[in-house]
């Protein structure tokens, strides 16, 4: 068993997940380790906390339209999502419902209510173990990674 | 909590202008701290008002909230361009 599915199963023990949410999740996180062009690693031995979160989109150099695609390079310091995913403890209630109720119309069974902040500094720790690597079929090199 | 940014440097470019910015915040929080002491009695008082419904305490918690999300911003760096087109804001 990988640490995302501990973590997983971890979170649904705990009804912080629904049993569809954490069937989703255990099922992309299979097809991901299962050597697919977009990969989601862990590694358990980097327990450093992390900085920043790192979104890179880089185009193929051999494509002869290279220069006309964006390049992207988005540098996040975790403070910033830490402070503002505390920014929902301060949504009104009348907003916390209208919020639930567009999360349900999308198919995402999750109570914006729930979330706590120690939920919040364990999710940005689980963010450490995070990088999504993917490459489309144009050759462009997507990149999430925490520094 | 986290130190204050100082700067924001601001870069757009596209095919027909070009702007640059440095914003020197070092010099823009002390007169936005003075304009808040000056307004202070006045938000004081809306927020006294406004206890009783309970957007008081909301309101006196989103400002904490908001110092918060600015002192974070530091070092947060977007880049994004192509050959034409330039977008790039860097706090410092």
């Amino acid at each position: 068993m990988t640490e995302n599915q501990r973590k997983i199963l971890e979170m649904l023990s705990q009804n912080k997940i629904s049993t569809d949410d954490a069937y989703r999740l255990l099922n992309v996180i299979e097809s991901e380790e299962g050597g697919h062009e977009s990969t989601v690693k862990t590694e358990p031995g980097s327990k450093s906390k992390p900085k920043y979160l790192r979104v890179t989109v880089l185009p193929n150099a051999d494509n002869e339209h290279a220069a006309d695609v964006d390049r992207v390079n988005v540098r996040v310091p975790m403070s910033l999502i830490r402070a503002g995913m505390k920014l929902t403890s301060l949504i009104p209630s009348e907003a916390m419902d209208k919020v639930n109720e567009a999360l349900r119309d999308k198919g995402i069974n999750f109570d914006v209510r729930s979330v706590k902040g120690e939920d919040i500094e364990e999710l940005i720790e689980a963010l450490g173990e995070l990088e999504v690597d993917v490459v489309s079929a144009r050759g462009e090199k997507v990149k999430v990674f925490v520094e | 909590m986290n130190r204050p940014p100082m700067l924001i440097h601001l870069r757009v470019r596209s095919e027909n202008r070009k702007f640059g910015l440095w914003l020197p915040l070092f010099l823009l929080i002390p007169l936005a701290l003075v304009v808040l002491i000056i307004l202070s009695p006045l938000i004081l008082i809306a927020i006294l008002v406004l206890w009783p419904s309970g957007w008081g305490k909301l309101a006196l918690h989103v400002m904490k909230a908001a110092w918060g999300l600015f002192c974070s911003m530091r070092d947060l760096q977007v880049d994004v361009q192509n050959r034409n087109e330039c977008v790039y804001i860097s706090v410092i």
